[in-house]
């Protein structure tokens, strides 16, 4: 005690000595009954305290198995069965079951991941439930789906909108419940349990059942969120098809069961036709519409083809897929009949029948289609694709909406083609190309040289001398004549100068150079040609400039405006190769030119009636338009004869001389 | 073993034998006799009072651990009365005890270590029950199941087909009311 004031108080507390000894025996055993009671109760609070901590452990346990297990799960259906797992263990419920919600129908479709202690057991109602479907309302998961809340069955047996009835009968299942997957306020799937017991709803189930949900709602976002990224990545923005990435992993898929399966793989490129001209004209939101309803309509020509050609033909062994602007690509992987080829190039050729819309303006679009197939000989994919690509080219180079198919006398052709054009590049960076000078004589004057024509030959290191012939369509299909004409015509300039500085007689005569139509079209052709004329101070009028008919045909405006702006400097024009194409007299009229040479064509023939007569009305023409004329291709002395009595003023042919190097050429 | 075992044994003694015999037998037997539901306290201090029991009494200690399950029953009923609600027969009672009594055992007591019994139905109706313990405690059981009997007002005629105390394994007994 603190202090002897308290201990003086306490002392009328201490029991008199007096009392008889039961008395006190009596009072301590009441005493003892008191705190056997208080014993008691205070074991009955603590146990009370903790059965709550027990429980509400066991939830946060289960609790945190789901959610570490929702992390770790690499897909739904793991995520899902492990809960299912661990809910069933912690409440000793004998099986569950995951349905996820389809989005396009809504309803509630069992996904075959269940769990069951005992499957065994269970089997008849496990087997009626792991593929079962329930629409909004119907059933114990159609009940959840209306309501996106839990709901319990006390006893299944008697509850009559239970479907399962029978099945959990023989199964000895008493009682279920179920409980939605939400995202926000989604119901992505839902889970349902049963159990052979009565299985009572507490707050603490309800409770940690609604945080399971959301955390499984967190693995299926996750799961959308995964498949979106992947869809996007493998997926043309545009048009939702397949990109070229995706197509990659497919053909690298039919690669590797080539050489399994031993069927086939086609594979069909597709390019359209005259798509540039509508992005031009519409612009390019236009062609952005055009190549959507274009991807739409292709996709439903390959679904038909497919499904018509074999009906259990697997989805993702057709691949129609966007590989660039205008280019499309469809893999067949597992083709049994060559003829279905025909068939596809054959509807797709078709689908461009019908014409697209941009607005209320109709555009008629058609595509080149090159195809591969892989035989026994070739089955890298890779290569089927470069080479259906190839045939593609070649169908385009052909004209509108047609198809080829490659092979090897193709590939070879194009491979020469593609080797030549890349020696081509060579010899322009390497100034490979040399002028050959072909005399033009004045007949009126015996044999007077007035000037030549020259031609370009490309000395190749080891080829030799290569003719126009053989490598200016490469050149201009490569889109390279504008570098060899450019070249040229600085080439002949200088020479000219050469030319002239050699002497009175010299400085008289002329050169006439090829222009190729890529190159005059160019928009600085002119200034191009003005330019090299000050560098080497030329006189104007000894350079003349021949051009064909297919300049003026692909754009007769800017030809004579060109015509015009050089002829004013001075610089003659040659209507070249007159006679052949469309030989309109209009260009005549409306196009300034100084000269017209006569194909070769009517002097080789000149001795027949016709041609003398073609030719004549050639020159008569040209002397009312004051004209000059050069007959072209005079081999024989009888031609000569000929054009001299009807009057031609100037020729040029192996007569007079073949084209040569200009060293023997300008000694002439 | 779970201090509630020890509790439910002082109840058992002093309700038959009044208060001063547990105090006897705390005595006797010379253990600390400081028993809480709570604690958890040696399996030797129940060996002990069992024996105790048995010498002071002079008979087997099979028959008192058989007494003390049979005598526990009625306590239990009192306070654990929702376990026995949910049953009409105590076939039905005796069933539960793996899936229902002893996980709530489990909840109140973290780390009892309840025993498993495996159930069987026997061809004649008895049911066979299985049951192995490093405590051997099969006399108790079959005590308890003669208790929830009683509770139950039914008649259990118990046979011991095969004990762990005679070296056999596990012990098996059947159990036939009528």
């Amino acid at each position: 005690m603190p202090n002897g004031g308290t201990l003086e108080l306490m002392k009328h507390f201490v029991p008199d000595t007096g009392q008889s000894s039961e008395f006190r025996v009596a009072r301590l055993e009441r005493q003892l009954l008191r705190e056997r009671s208080a014993r008691l109760e205070a074991e009955a609070i603590a146990e009370r305290g903790l059965r709550e901590l027990y429980e509400q452990k066991q939830w946060l346990l289960l609790l945190q198995r789901v959610t570490k297990g929702a992390n770790e799960a690499d897909d739904i259906a793991e995520a899902f069965a492990l809960s299912l797992r661990e809910v069933c263990i912690q409440m000793g419920w004998d099986f569950g079951n995951a349905y996820l919600i389809d989005s396009g129908t809504r309803e509630a479709v069992a996904c075959d991941v269940w769990y069951a202690e005992e499957p065994d057991r269970l089997f008849a109602f496990i087997d009626a439930s792991r593929q079962i479907r329930f629409t909004s309302g119907i059933g114990l998961p159609g009940r959840v789906l209306r309501d996106s809340r839990p709901h319990w069955i006390l006893d299944v047996r008697d509850d009559e909108g239970f479907l399962r009835r029978s099945e959990a009968k023989r199964c000895g299942i008493k009682s279920g419940c179920a409980f939605p997957i939400v995202i926000k306020d989604e119901t992505v799937g839902l889970f349902e349990f049963f159990s052979s017991r009565t299985v009572m709803a507490t707050d603490d189930l309800l409770a940690t059942m609604a945080q399971i949900s959301s955390q499984l709602g967190r693995v299926v976002e996750r799961d959308r969120a995964r498949r979106a990224l992947l869809h996007d990545a493998s997926h043309d923005a545009l048009t939702g098809l397949p990109n070229r990435a995706l197509l990659a992993e497919r053909c690298a898929r039919a690669a590797a069961d080539l050489s399994s399966n031993g069927q086939g793989v086609g594979i069909l490129v597709i390019d359209l036709d005259g798509f540039k001209a509508v992005n031009d004209r519409f612009g390019h939101h236009a062609g952005d519409s055009l190549i959507r309803a274009l991807g739409e309509r292709l996709r439903g020509v390959v679904e038909l083809f497919q499904r018509e050609s074999d009906p259990n033909w697997p989805a993702e062994r057709v691949t129609l897929s966007r590989t660039g602007g205008d280019e499309f690509v469809v893999l067949l992987d597992g083709l049994a009949d060559r003829s279905w080829v025909d068939d596809l190039t054959g509807r797709i050729h078709k689908a461009f029948e019908r014409p697209f819309y941009i607005g209320s303006s109709e555009v008629k679009l058609a595509a080149s289609i090159g195809f591969a197939l892989s035989d026994t000989g070739r089955c890298d994919v890779n290569q089927l694709l470069r080479d259906a690509d190839l045939a593609m080219y070649e169908a385009k180079s052909e004209g509108r909406g047609r198809t080829i198919e490659f092979n090897e006398e193709l590939g070879e052709v194009i491979r020469n083609r593609r080797q030549l054009e890349h020696e081509l590049r060579l010899a322009i960076r390497d100034c490979q190309f040399r002028l050959f000078y072909q005399p033009i004589i004045d007949m009126r004057a015996g044999t007077e040289l007035r000037g030549y024509e020259a031609l370009v030959r490309w000395q190749h290191p080891e080829r030799g001398l290569v003719s126009p012939a053989e490598f200016v369509p490469i050149a201009e299909e490569a889109g390279l004549m504008s570098f060899i004409g450019g070249w040229v015509l600085h080439e002949a300039c200088d020479a000219l100068a050469r030319l002239h500085a050699m002497g009175e007689a010299h400085s008289r005569r002329f050169i006439s150079i090829n222009v190729a139509p890529m190159q005059f079209l160019q928009p600085n052709f002119a200034a191009q040609v003005r330019r090299t004329l000050m560098r080497t101070g030329v006189r104007p009028e000894s350079l003349k400039l021949e051009i064909t008919e297919g300049v003026a045909i692909i754009d007769p405006v800017r030809t004579a405006k060109v015509l015009a702006e050089v002829r004013e400097w001075g610089v003659q024009t040659s209507l070249d190769d007159f006679g052949t194409g469309y030989s309109s007299l209009s260009y005549l009229q409306n196009l300034p030119f100084d000269t017209i040479k006569i194909d070769k064509s009517f002097i080789d023939d000149l001795t027949s009636k016709r041609s003398q007569d073609i030719v004549r009305a050639i020159l008569d023409l040209a002397r009312s338009m004051e004209l000059s004329v050069v007959a072209e291709g005079i081999e024989t002395e009888a031609q000569r004869a000929i054009l001299e009595q009807l009057g031609c003023p100037f020729a040029q042919g192996y007569l007079y001389g073949r084209p040569v190097c200009e060293e023997q050429a300008f000694a002439l | 073993m779970k201090g509630i075992v020890f509790n439910l044994l002082e109840e058992a003694v002093s309700a038959a034998h009044g208060v001063d015999a547990w105090a006897d037998l705390i005595d006797a037997a010379g253990v600390s006799g400081v028993y809480t539901s709570l604690g958890s306290y040696p399996d030797d201090d129940m060996t002990a009072l069992v024996q105790s029991a048995a010498n002071l009494l002079g008979c087997p200690e099979n028959d008192i651990l058989h007494w003390f399950g049979r005598a526990a029953m009625p306590l239990l009923a009192q306070r654990y009365g929702d376990f026995f609600k949910g049953h009409a027969t105590a076939r039905s009672f005796v069933l539960s005890v793996n899936a229902i009594i002893h996980p709530e055992v489990r909840k109140l007591y973290s780390g009892a270590g309840c025993p498993h019994f495996h159930f069987e139905d026997a061809a004649d109706g008895a049911l066979l029950i299985g049951y192995r313990s490093p405590r051997k405690l099969c006399h108790l059981a079959h005590g308890f199941v003669q208790g929830a009997s009683d509770h139950y007002g039914e008649e259990a005629a118990i046979e011991h087909l095969q004990c762990m105390l005679e070296g056999h394994p596990l012990c098996r007994m059947a159990v036939r009311w009528s």
